[in-house]
């Protein structure tokens, strides 16, 4: 049912990245650039500026490279509610089960050659679990989606990007650890914070190894089982390419 | 009176607790496993929190993830609806130390009516006449082969702890009890986490009756009447009723004096139920007490016009009752039918799935109470309640005919539902003429028992 998906843009607020190449429009020629300027920004460049965003007091951030726009933004009325998943629902649902009993509906991509995680709107119903999910010249977002006639074998052809999400093992109070920042390097296991249960901790494992993309959740937060907190680009996905 | 309440249960008794909740003004959380992240009472809560993964001893039955739930969301309650931590002393006495209160009877009240064999006891020092039964829990075979001896066959074992008939087993041999013993333990273990058994000596042909007291903290205690719970399968109630047609007027209302007088001088408090076997001479036998609301509480709510839920939170928050014994008012009958996800035609196996379509019944005197919508899908992992109808009339049978033609309006397509078994019993003479009991199904067999309602 849609209430996660009605409820997305808040309750998994991520920052929103728009990755644009300039020669969007010659696929082909541009194809094999684009690959090497993708794994050169999920390498070097993303982890850097998510982890920089975060802590920026701006809600957008932008870099151009060698023909690459990138643009980082902060989801609309983040700000301190960033991550609220608990308490921020009360405001938004002055109709109960309205839109929530209606046919659920399906996470918009955003169309045209402009890409990005804006499908991160999406993120909860794993259309896009990962801020890198989408990220490409000229490519949709949503895999499941697209429509654009003459783009299939391209989407056949490229295994869609996983970003694995450490998820919260209790409902309590989030605190991230010294590994939950953007751009280090973790293994499987590895503790990336503590969910504070009735002051019994609760670790928070990387579910794979990679590089830290982002914490999704601010410190002190209210957290509750299941949340997202902690996106991981994975190490082996970037090879995937 | 509370602010925010968080509800820790799932199925209609969430979205009953919600309502209330509602009338009151007050903030409901919905605590939730990840699988009722689509239930209904999470969709029209306010505010809900998942709690753990679909097994409920991390999530439902986790007193840590409970309370952590209540006190990140800013609750200053804890509903725990029935089943579940509902009359856990322990879990009481914990949301306590965190500053919550409990809703039902406070820790010390639950502790005091915690053993059922303590209970029979404790009560019966209080002019309840009770069911014989063991002394203490069974400690081992040998222990339940000499009790049973004393007491006498046929004996039924029972868990300590919880209800719903997990657990339960009636025996008439030294040679049932040894193999039935290790069963029941299982079943206890699984369901409640709590293996202590007892015994109880089994009385052929009886009835289940059952009293609703409620009680405020400053001793002021009324009775809500009676139910007759006899229909039931397997100790399993799934038709409740009030008045008991078992009883005359005057042996009621003596039943009801006796149980509120007796739970009064005991130290109740909060809502609650007495269970009574009555036995064929009309003597009715304490067997236990229920510290919290149950599944059957809407029978007495279209009885008296009481919000019993309502009453339970008022009480908990150190209301007084504001009412007297003469002015609750009981008008008419009541019948409960719980519709659940089971298959009579092949054991009343559980089943779970997507409800495709869904329709309640509605008219004078009905009242549905479930957490069904279309395209709902009932998850496998707890128990299969659906929903439960009922059926008000001014007298017996006119609530048997309007819960007739309400259980054939209501409409569950996608799940196999035990709406036949309740036709069937509209259709049995004794059921209609208000005889049955408690083995009026088992006797027989269900399978039987509606392949003779089909035959009539």
């Amino acid at each position: 049912m849609p209430e996660d998906r009605s409820d997305a843009p808040a309750r998994h607020a991520g920052p929103t990245v728009e990755v644009t190449a300039d020669h969007a429009a010659d696929h082909a020629a541009g194809h094999a650039a684009d690959h090497a300027g993708i794994e050169r920004l999920i390498d070097g460049l993303l982890p850097a500026l998510v982890a920089k965003l975060g802590t920026l007091n701006v809600g957008e951030l932008e870099v151009r490279q060698d023909g690459w726009r990138v643009r980082l933004q902060r989801p609309a009325g983040a700000g301190p509610a960033y991550g609220r998943r608990v308490t921020d629902r009360a405001g938004q649902r002055v109709h109960p089960g309205h839109e929530t009993l209606g046919a659920p509906a399906p996470p918009k991509a955003a169309p045209g050659t402009t890409v990005g995680a804006a499908a991160h709107a999406g993120g909860s119903n794993g259309t896009a679990g990962s801020l890198l999910a989408a990220v490409g010249p000229g490519r949709a977002t949503d895999y499941g989606e697209r429509t654009e006639v003459g783009d299939r074998e391209v989407a056949e052809a490229q295994p869609r990007p996983h970003g694995p999400i450490a998820t919260s093992p209790a409902v309590g109070v989030f605190q991230p650890g010294s590994k939950a920042v953007g751009g280090t390097r973790v293994r499987a296991g590895d503790r990336l914070g503590v969910v504070d249960m009735l002051g019994i901790p609760q670790d928070v494992l990387a579910p794979a190894d990679g590089i830290v993309i982002g914490v999704i959740v601010e410190a002190g937060t209210a957290v509750e089982y299941g949340q997202e907190l902690v996106h991981i680009e994975a190490a082996g996905a970037v090879e995937a390419h | 009176m509370f602010r925010k309440i968080l509800i820790a249960n799932r199925g209609e008794i969430a979205l009953r607790i919600l309502r209330a909740c509602r009338t009151m003004g007050i903030e409901a959380v919905v605590a939730y496993s990840e699988a009722d992240r689509e239930s209904l009472a999470v969709l029209l809560a306010d505010e809900a929190i998942c709690i753990g993964p679909a097994d409920a001893r991390r999530s439902y039955l986790s007193a840590p993830a409970v309370i952590s739930a209540a006190v990140v969301t800013g609750c200053d309650a804890v509903h725990p609806g029935y089943g579940f931590l509902s009359e856990d002393e322990t879990f009481a006495e914990v949301v306590r130390a965190h500053d919550l209160t409990f809703i039902g009877p406070p820790p010390e009240v639950l502790d005091r009516f915690a053993s059922k064999e303590g209970t029979r006891r404790l009560l019966g020092s209080y002019g309840l006449p009770t069911i014989p039964g063991s002394v203490g829990m069974l400690r081992d075979d040998e222990h339940a082969l000499e009790e049973a001896e004393r007491i006498g066959y046929p004996v039924l074992i029972k868990p300590s702890a919880g209800g719903g008939g997990k657990g339960m087993r009636m025996v008439r041999t030294p040679r049932e009890l040894e193999s039935a013993i290790k069963v029941c333990r299982s079943e206890a273990k699984s369901a409640f986490g709590d293996d202590s058994l007892y015994l109880e000596k089994w009385l052929e042909d009886n009835r289940h009756v059952e009293v609703q007291v409620a009680v405020d903290r400053y001793g002021h205690g009324v009775h809500m009447g009676e139910r007759d719970c006899s229909v039931q399968r397997r100790h399993q109630k799934i038709l409740e009723e009030g008045p008991t047609p078992a009883l005359s007027p005057a042996a009621r209302a003596e039943l009801c004096e006796r149980a509120i007088h007796a739970v009064v001088a005991a130290g109740y408090e909060n809502v609650g139920t007495l269970e009574f076997l009555v036995d064929g001479n009309g003597d009715a036998w304490f067997i236990e007490i229920n510290c919290r609301i149950q599944v059957e509480h809407p029978v007495t709510e279209m009885l008296t016009g009481i919000d019993m839920v309502a009453m339970q939170i008022r009480i908990a928050a150190g209301e007084p009752l504001g009412f007297k014994q003469s002015d609750i008012v009981t008008r008419g009958h009541a019948i409960e039918f719980r519709i659940n996800a089971e298959d009579p035609a092949h054991e009343f196996r559980p089943g779970a799935g997507i409800v495709e379509r869904y329709h309640a019944p509605g008219g004078p005197g009905i009242r549905m109470d479930s957490h069904l919508y279309p395209g709902y899908e009932v998850p496998p992992y707890y128990d299969s309640l659906l929903g439960k109808l009922i059926a008000w009339g001014p007298d017996r049978p006119t609530a048997i005919e309007r819960g007739r033609a309400a259980l054939d309006e209501l409409l569950v397509d996608g799940l196999t539902t035990n709406v036949e078994i309740h036709k069937a019993l509209l259709a049995n003479d004794t059921f209609l003429e208000g005889r049955m009991t408690t083995n009026l199904l088992d006797r027989v067999g269900s399978a039987a028992f509606l392949a003779a309602a089909a035959r009539a």
